[in-house]
Order: structure tokens, then C-alpha cells, then sequence
């Protein structure tokens, strides 16, 4: 089932992983004025470059991390890959602080998807509008519907795997479900005896030969970039064919500033640095694709007499209602031997708790997913339940006996939940995010009822001793779109409501964030906008001029 | 210990083999702590670790070097230091619960030390459990990166190019670990 529009996973090398052909890749001059200048070469980034580079805009992304080659750059190794971890500093506050790092940040060519774990469900309807249903969070200024076309093609791009799925609105996929390992056997039989259902996937792994994508070889080591090209990033479903089409990547390359012309109001380029020089690349139109710390950080650090505050700001939306989802994780413990470091980490889930359900007393809801961690991600585990010393040495001997589920609470968007800029500055002299965040009532009721969900399928499957351990995953929200310039920093389009050719096209705009995996709505959000660019769509009402080419 | 991984290295990719035996038969000198700080520290994570006897892993030469190098983890507590403050802050602290180097102090004291900071129960200036997270978390994750620790828990290490097939529960491949 080949993609309409996108011959990435055709453009690879059969026998190499890196992307080809990167010396005969175009080049700009920082003086060209470019279509589209992007921010960042992940999720959104990297799709927005590829569809308008094939609609035939001149496009050059700045990413400031590396050009990854699988081969080259990349081992089967868990801490040897702490290069794939956006490691920069953030400070972390608030009551209940979100750990950072390889948890959650990415960086170089290809984003966090090139460590996240492969998850890729939809959004559910309801999450484009909590706040009629339920009465928390808020509404999209868009719909799922509006979305779907974009999932369907990304899932064919990607390509997506995993059995027909029933839940939000039910569809299949175009690659079937792998096999599942012994840790997910464990887990799947309990859920099954206390009456929860779930599926294998849906995962953005091939099944089966997809180009010149080699088959999963189940290694287990999907967190720390994949060697084989089998699970999906931008960096092999979507730069090679924005290449192609005549992006420009600019790696090692790290925004600083957005520039503002102050007589006409719209944005002229980005100031950014390239071993330590700094240079200026002009644009017609900017988009801002750093993800949810580095979209709000890159523009609150770009001030100008019209934007004292940072740009787009001056309604004191920029960085806040950020969102992580409670991802608390119990594991399991089996007299037989389960491995959990074979298969990929992602094998079975469940939506089955996704929607609001009254007579749990709280609103909205989680989702359930294997994760397998590696030895040191167990490790964590093990210290955390208390253990050190010889107790530790002697827990983690028994490693091969575990299995560890996951839970996806969807945690509530609230505006005290922030980016804002530290006094401390990094080594480019930008001051570096800090990250504040708090739990509600409702954030808390849901940890603690899924929690016990997991807790009574590991029960009904027989486990022989329980570990739990709270923590975050995840990132959305920090530059929402919304319906007014004082809910919001963009529109429906992902247009800056101040400034008429600046767009957010990351995970940055959601208001709400399900119980679902990010990365396929981001992509989706992308796909969209960048259709809506090329057809004109986009509306011309807003202060300044119209967007041209 | 029957199993090595270190005898699959030739079943790895070359990059993930020089990296893994760099690791191995390179190990960092001591080039952030002073000469103090690594004694105390070093009997420290010895506790943390269990480690009483050989094969041990070096496990502070590598947060070493990773302090040193500035490989950080990319976040930092509002309330705490940068890490690499923490860790001497941390060897200062110790040494001030054990009335002298706790490298010296008999090993049921450490481990009555390192049990109250594990608990949380440590009058410091830092937030101990926080500052106790920052530690042991560059621990393990020293720790768990070398290979004899591997073929203590029975973890194969690398797998590519040569992957998986015998996925299912009690499923072995001919040549891994049976632990």
C-alpha cells in the first residue's frame, strides 16, 4: 500500500540506513528569501517541510541537533544513547515537577520520534471537545473530522501496524499486528480475566517489507533509535522525500531569535547559530516547530518594542497550559521467564477507560500500554520500590521475570501549568526554560484509578509481587490554539493571532491531549496546515498583510 | 558466571561494539572529583551498588566522566544545584554523617548512612530524597551499562543486527542467557 504522496520509504537505501543523497541536497544562502523557514525537524517539522516542498515551496529547517545516519550514530546500546535526548537544561518546579530528558525531548533529525517508544493512536472525537462534553479542559477550534484525512494518509506513510481498533472512531490499519513477546502475554491474560480488552498496536513499525524498510528484527531497543529502519520517524518517512522535493536541512543548527520587522509587524527570518557564529536566515513565513518547551522558550525569548513579552505574547498565552499525561507504570512479577527486552516495547493497548465515565468520579479517562523497559529503566523501577544494595543486586537478578504495564492519564490543561524563561543561560546565551507544574483533583483521581486498574489485571494474571512507580510522559500544550487572541496563541490555522506569518505546526497547539500518544496528531496537524497553506485556504483577516509566496 | 555477553561482541554492529568494549577495557580516569570526594564517593556507590567483591564495576569513574563531560540528564529541580553541584555537595554531606571519610567508616555505619538518605531521613541543606534521585539515578544507570551486570540479571546486551525469533513466554534463543 504505497503513501499518494510521499516516496520516502523508496528514496532509502536498501542496504545503508542513512538518508541518501544528503551531498546532492539544495542549499540557500541565509540572503534567499525562503517560503517557509521551519524550526525544528520532528514530528511537525518534518511533515510540514515534506508536503509543502511537494507542493513546490522553498523550504529550509533548522534543527539543532545532528543529521542522524542510523549506522553511523546509533547503537543497540541503552547508555549509549544519550546523544538522541534533548539534554539541555530545564529547570523543573511547580508541585509536582515533570522529569525532562530522555523521557520526553528529542533532538537532531527526526525529533523524539526517533526514541519514542512507536505508539501512534488517533485522538478520539471527544478530545477536540472536553469542555462540551464534560465540562474541563477546552475545545479545539478544529474536529476530529477535520484531522481524519490526515491520519488515514499519515498511517498508510508511517506505515502504521496493529489489529482493527475499536474505540474513538473505530478503523483499521494498513500493516496487521506483530507477534507479541512473553511480557505481553502475561499481561494480555490478565486483562482478558477481569474483563478488559486490548489489541496489539497500534504501532508506526513496518510488518513486512515497506520500500526499502527492512522488517522489525524484535530487538527490543526501539527508546534508543532504531538501527534496523523498521520503526518510523520523520528522518526516514519524510525527509528523504522533502529532500527530494528540495528542502533544505540545516542541521547543528540552533535557533535563537524569531526577527520582527516593527513598522509592518510580521516576522523577516531567524537568528540562529551555527558553530558558535551567528547567522540570520531570511523567510517569507516562519513556522515555530520546537515542541512544547522549545516553541514557547524560542519565542518569549524574541522581544521587540511590540513584543516586550516575547513574540505573540502580549495576551500572556505563550507557555502555558502545558500538559503531560500521567504515565504511572506497575509491574508484574512471573515464575516463567518473559524477556521483556525482546519485541518491541510497544505491543498491546487498551482504550477501553479512555472516555469519561461518571461513576468513576472524575472526568475523562487513561489508556493502558506495554512498555518493557531495559535494564536501566528497570533498574528505576527497583530503587524506587525502596530497594538498594545486595536487595537491589538480588530484585534485579530476577528481570527476566517482569512484565511492566503502562498507564496514559489524561492529566486536565491548566494556565498556571508553564514555560517560562529562567535567569540561568545556556552555552548559546539564551536563557534556558523552566518548566513549572502542578496536579488538579481530577489529575490526581485518575492516576490513582488507573493505578488500580493495572494493579487488578496483574492480580487476575497471577503476579507474584507488584512494583509501581509514578512518573510523566509526554508533552503537549504550551502555545494552544483557540478561538479568541485572549484563549490562544494561534488560530484554527495554527497562525500567531499578532502575527500574521509566524505558525506554530507542533505539538505545542493542542488544548487537550486524550489519553492517546502524541507524535500521529502532531504529524497530522502538520499535514493539514500545510494543505490549508497551499490551497489559500488559510484566512487573510488578520493584522498585516496577506500571506503570499 | 557461565554467561558472557561479552562473548557475542561479534554478533554486534561495529558501532555498538566499540562503544561497548570502550566502555569495558577504557575505563575513565577520575578527572571532576578531587581526590577526597572520589574516595568517599567511591565507597558510596560501592554500598548503593552492593558491590563487595570482583567482578566489580567502576561505577564512579563513569559518573565521572560523565560530570566531567557535562553529559547531563537535562533538567534540574527549582529547589536543588546543577547536579554536578549535588554530588559534591552530596560527598561533603556524607563525610559530615560519618565524622571523617565514610570510605573509612566501618561498613555497617555506611550502610546505616546510606539507608537513611535512601528513607530520606538525612538532615541536609539539599532535599535529600531529590538529591538522593540525582545520585542513584547516575548510578544505575552506570551500573546497568556494563556488561557484568548484564550477565547478572541474564540480559543478552546488543541486539542487532541479529535480533529475536523466539518471542514467547519461556522463549529462548539457542545462544541466549538461561537465567
Amino acid at each position: 500500500m504505497k503513501p499518494r504522496a510521499n516516496d520516502s520509504a523508496f528514496l532509502l537505501d536498501p542496504h545503508r540506513r542513512g538518508v541518501p543523497g544528503l551531498e546532492r541536497m539544495r542549499r540557500y544562502g541565509d540572503d534567499d528569501e525562503v517560503d517557509m523557514l521551519i524550526v525544528g525537524c520532528g514530528a511537525g517539522g518534518g511533515v510540514l517541510a515534506q508536503r509543502l516542498a511537494r507542493r513546490g515551496w522553498r523550504v529550509v529547517v533548522l534543527e539543532e541537533g545532528p543529521f542522524w545516519d542510523p549506522d553511523r550514530d546509533w547503537v543497540s546500546d541503552e547508555a549509549g544513547s544519550h546523544e538522541l535526548y534533548w539534554t539541555r537544561k530545564r529547570i523543573i518546579g511547580g508541585n509536582d515537577p515533570v522529569e525532562m530528558g530522555k523521557n520526553n525531548s528529542g533532538r537532531g533529525v527526526g525529533g523524539s520520534m526517533t526514541h519514542f517508544a512507536g505508539y501512534v493512536p488517533r485522538f478520539h472525537p471527544s478530545d477536540f471537545e472536553t469542555h462540551t462534553r464534560d465540562g474541563v479542559g477546552a475545545d479545539w477550534p478544529i474536529s476530529y473530522w477535520d484531522l481524519k484525512p490526515h491520519y488515514e494518509e499519515l498511517e498508510r506513510e508511517l506505515p502504521v501496524a496493529g489489529q482493527h481498533w475499536p474505540w474513538g472512531d473505530p478503523h483499521r490499519y494498513p500493516h496487521g499486528p506483530h507477534p507479541v513477546g512473553g511480557a505481553a502475554e502475561a499481561a494480555w491474560r490478565g486483562a482478558r480475566d477481569c474483563g478488559i480488552e486490548m489489541r496489539m498496536g497500534p504501532v508506526a513499525i513496518t510488518n513486512g517489507q515497506f520500500g526499502n524498510r527492512p522488517h522489525c528484527i524484535y530487538r527490543g531497543f526501539c527508546l534508543e533509535g532504531c538501527k534496523v529502519n523498521a520503526k518510523a520517524s520523520p528522518l526516514i518517512t519524510h525527509v528523504p522525500d522533502a529532500l527530494e522535493h528540495g528542502v533544505e536541512v540545516r542541521a547543528d543548527s540552533m535557533a535563537v531569535r524569531v526577527e520582527l520587522d516593527e513598522s509592518s509587524g510580521r516576522v523577516t527570518g531567524v537568528t540562529y547559530i551555527q558553530e558558535g557564529r551567528e547567522r540570520f536566515q531570511r523567510a517569507t513565513a516562519v513556522a515555530v516547530a520546537g515542541y512544547s518547551i522549545e516553541t514557547p522558550r524560542l519565542l518569549l525569548n524574541s522581544t521587540s518594542s511590540r513584543f516586550p513579552n516575547g513574540l505573540a505574547n502580549n495576551n500572556d498565552q505563550v507557555g502555558r497550559y502545558l500538559m503531560v499525561q500521567g504515565a504511572t507504570q506497575l509491574a508484574g512479577r512471573f515464575p516463567q521467564k518473559l524477556r521483556m527486552y525482546k519485541a518491541p516495547p510497544p505491543e498491546i493497548s487498551s482504550e477501553q477507560f479512555y472516555e469519561t465515565d461518571e461513576s468513576r468520579g472524575f472526568a475523562r479517562g487513561f489508556s493502558i500500554q506495554t512498555v518493557s523497559p531495559l535494564p536501566i529503566g528497570w533498574a528505576e523501577h527497583v530503587i524506587a520500590e525502596g530497594h538498594w544494595g545486595q536487595d537491589l543486586r538480588e530484585h534485579m537478578r530476577d528481570y527476566n521475570h517482569w512484565s511492566v504495564l503502562g498507564t496514559l492519564c489524561e492529566l486536565l490543561p491548566l494556565p498556571e501549568n508553564r514555560v517560562t524563561l529562567a535567569d540561568e543561560l545556556d552555552d548559546y546565551g539564551m536563557p534556558v526554560a523552566r518548566v513549572d507544574y502542578t496536579q488538579c483533583d481530577n489529575d490526581r483521581a485518575n492516576i490513582a484509578f488507573a493505578k488500580g486498574v493495572l494493579r487488578e489485571i496483574w492480580e487476575n494474571a497471577g503476579a507474584e509481587e507488584i512494583f509501581a512507580i509514578d512518573r510523566y510522559a509526554h508533552l503537549v500544550g504550551g502555545c494552544r490554539m483557540g478561538f479568541t487572541p485572549e484563549d490562544s496563541v494561534v488560530d484554527s490555522d495554527h497562525r500567531a493571532w499578532e502575527v500574521p506569518n509566524l505558525f506554530i505546526p507542533d505539538g505545542s497547539v493542542c488544548p487537550t491531549q486524550g489519553s492517546a500518544n502524541p507524535a500521529l496528531t502532531i504529524m497530522a496537524l502538520a499535514s493539514r496546515l500545510a494543505e490549508r497553506l497551499d490551497r489559500g485556504q488559510i484566512r487573510a483577516s488578520a493584522p498585516g498583510a496577506v500571506l503570499s509566496r | 558466571m557461565s554467561w558472557d555477553a561479552l562473548s557475542q561482541a561479534s554478533h554486534w554492529d561495529e558501532k555498538t561494539r566499540e562503544v561497548v568494549l570502550d566502555r569495558v577495557h577504557n575505563v575513565p580516569p577520575i578527572r571532576f572529583f578531587t581526590p577526597e570526594e572520589a574516595r568517599t564517593l567511591r565507597a558510596f556507590c560501592d554500598v548503593v551498588m552492593g558491590q563487595e567483591g570482583e567482578p566489580r564495576v567502576e561505577v564512579l569513574n563513569y559518573v565521572d566522566q560523565k560530570l566531567f563531560e557535562g553529559r547531563l540528564d537535562g533538567f534540574q529541580y527549582a529547589d536543588m544545584p546543577d547536579d554536578r553541584d549535588v554530588w559534591r555537595l552530596v560527598a561533603r554531606d556524607l563525610d559530615e554523617e560519618a565524622g571523617g571519610s565514610y570510605a573509612d567508616a566501618p561498613p555497617e555505619q555506611q550502610r546505616a548512612i546510606c539507608g537513611l538518605f535512601a528513607d530520606g531521613r538525612l538532615e541536609w541543606e539539599l532535599p535529600v530524597d531529590k538529591a538522593w534521585k540525582v545520585v542513584t539515578r547516575a548510578i544505575l544507570s552506570c551500573f546497568y551499562a556494563h556488561p557484568y551486570a548484564w550477565n547478572e540479571i541474564g540480559f543478552p546486551g546488543p541486539a542487532y543486527p541479529r535480533g529475536y525469533a523466539a518471542l514467547g513466554m519461556d522463549g529462548r534463543e539457542q545462544w541466549e542467557p538461561r537465567g
